[in-house]
């Protein structure tokens, strides 16, 4: 086994405190990637 | 009056006909037809497959909903399809055969004004000999049906490991065409963990084996992704939480065949190599269900609708990995033959793979194929209902809503160990799925500032809260619609 994740990386990995508001983070993150929605690559607007 | 025929009443077939129903008036008519009599949150399966879920928590019978949601709902399985009828019927039909006691094996032609072909992929297992689950040693998470079994034989292990017996677990990929690496990644950390958790991690010697050429490819080409301040390769990233979990990895591997607890592959080298293993789930191929269509005068035109899965507005003309673009993807997933048909989710024939396609040195194709799963699948479902609600209400084709999985992001949320304050999850998002090299060219063809990575608690609370979330959606509880796809 290699330890690749340091015990205090791994202690705040596991935080729950830190983590709670790591979870909030995250929601907000994904849900500004999905609320950005889809779309064409095909339209002439796609690329800028 | 309308009336919308939806095949498959999974994640794509059960958005689609929920959004149908909810947007148009009773006048008009949905119907869907599924063999399964239960809907599954297929994304949780791997908690049944260690036994931290039971598969009731997982799954609801669709008939009393669509009954009390006024969707139509025919427990039978599609046979072929009539795009344009036949003689002595004018509307296009699919021939469907019911699955269930009472009417098993009765026939009926079940006409449309349009079609959503939704029924995902067939668990190709007989393209690997001997790769049956629970046979062999070789199990399953794809279904909830396969997954309660696995259980079990990995509880009989656990007892044996506690017993003082050293196993040996492989998990990953069973062809070397197979999909899907994301729900055996899941698994293994999810196996991993459960053995620390019951104190027998050092009885077991635990395999990754897939066809992917680096880890963290997923099917995806890999990515590029920001990672605590940094920027990293998705396959480093798999790499340090592999290593830290003293898990081993066997890539660049076609396995073609399984003996009761041996894995024959070939690798990119073209070596013939054999890993045993006392406890192995190895995700299938996956395939089309080979329909046959059929037009008005009973002549084959399979070849129109599909090619595998169904033919969709891609760019299918075959070319090198190096002239693939983002264009090349479908936007509305309608049949360029057939106006009034439409395949999304899994259902739809991809122009060509997204990761980098591989051949051994004796010329045996070994790379992942493209992923449609889980958000992909439920957001061109809504398209696909979309399109077809505003071209019912206008009268005439509307294609207004477009969604490229070249210009769609996507959250995996990996669970890498259940429990509420034990618990971990790998949170990969990005942007787009299919890598847009033109656009993004100094970042792998992703935007990094929504390509990311995280791992830890938050990231199995956050799939908790899925799980929770997309049962209370497809239940079509009060708001079900707010939840995005």
């Amino acid at each position: 086994m290699t330890q690749r994740i340091s015990k205090s990386k791994r202690a705040r990995m596991q935080n729950p405190i830190l983590q709670f508001f790591r979870y909030i983070r995250l929601n907000l993150k994904i849900l500004k990637i999905v609320s950005k929605g889809h779309g064409s690559t095909r339209d002439v607007n796609y690329t800028k | 009056m309308a009336k919308i025929l939806v095949l498959g009443a999974g994640i794509s077939g059960h958005v689609a006909a929920a959004h149908l129903r909810r947007k148009l008036s009773k006048e008009h008519q949905v119907v869907v037809v599924s063999p399964n009599s239960n809907y599954q949150w297929i994304p949780s399966n791997i908690w049944v497959g260690i036994g931290r879920m039971k598969s009731k928590e997982i799954l609801f019978p669709l008939a009393p909903l669509y009954k009390r949601k006024n969707i139509d709902f025919l427990q039978a399985k599609a046979m072929a399809f009539y795009p344009e009828g036949d003689i002595s019927e004018n509307k296009p039909y699919v021939l469907v055969e019911y699955v269930t006691e009472q009417n098993k094996g009765k026939q009926e032609k079940v006409t449309y004004d349009y079609l959503i072909n939704a029924t995902g992929p067939k668990l190709n297992f007989e393209a690997t000999e001997g790769l049956i689950p629970e046979k062999n040693k070789t199990h399953s998470v794809c279904t909830y049906t396969h997954a309660e079994p696995t259980w079990k034989a990995l509880e009989i292990l656990i007892h044996e490991m506690k017993q003082g017996k050293n196993v040996k677990i492989l998990i990953g990929t069973g062809h070397p065409k197979a999909t899907c690496q994301g729900a055996a990644f899941e698994y293994i950390l999810n196996v991993e963990r459960e053995l620390v958790k019951r104190g027998v991690r050092d009885k077991a010697e635990i395999t990754w084996i897939s066809n992917e050429y680096k880890l963290g490819d997923f099917g995806i080409d890999g990515a590029l992704l920001s990672y605590g301040g940094m920027t990293m390769k998705s396959n480093e990233m798999m790499e340090m939480i592999f290593e830290d979990r003293n898990i081993k990895w066997i890539l660049g591997a076609g396995v073609t065949k399984i003996e009761d607890g041996i894995a024959h592959y070939e690798n990119l080298d073209g070596e013939y190599k054999n890993e045993t293993f006392d406890f192995a789930m190895l995700i299938p191929a996956f395939s089309g269900h080979g329909f046959k269509a059929y037009d008005k005068n009973n002549q084959d035109i399979t070849d129109k609708l599909f090619k595998g899965f169904m033919i969709v507005d891609a760019d299918y003309t075959p070319k090198p990995y190096e002239e693939w673009k983002a264009q090349d993807w479908p936007e509305t997933y309608q049949n360029p033959s057939y106006a009034n048909i439409f395949a999304p989710g899994i259902a739809f024939a991809p122009p060509h793979t997204i990761s980098k396609p591989r051949k051994s040195k004796n010329g045996t194709e070994i790379f992942p194929s493209p992923p449609r799963t889980g958000m992909p699948s439920g957001i061109t479902a809504k398209l696909v209902a979309d399109n077809i609600i505003d071209s019912i209400k206008k009268g005439t084709m509307s294609l207004k809503h477009k969604g490229s999985m070249a210009n769609m992001g996507a959250a995996c949320i990996a669970s890498a160990g259940y429990g509420r304050t034990q618990g971990s999850g790998v949170s990969i998002t990005t942007y787009p799925i299919v890598p847009d090299y033109v656009k993004y060219k100094n970042t792998q063809g992703r935007d990094l500032n929504k390509t990311f990575g995280e791992i830890g608690l938050a990231g199995h609370w956050l799939k908790m809260t899925l799980h929770y979330a997309f049962i209370y959606k497809a239940k079509m509880k009060p708001f079900w619609w707010l939840i995005p796809e």
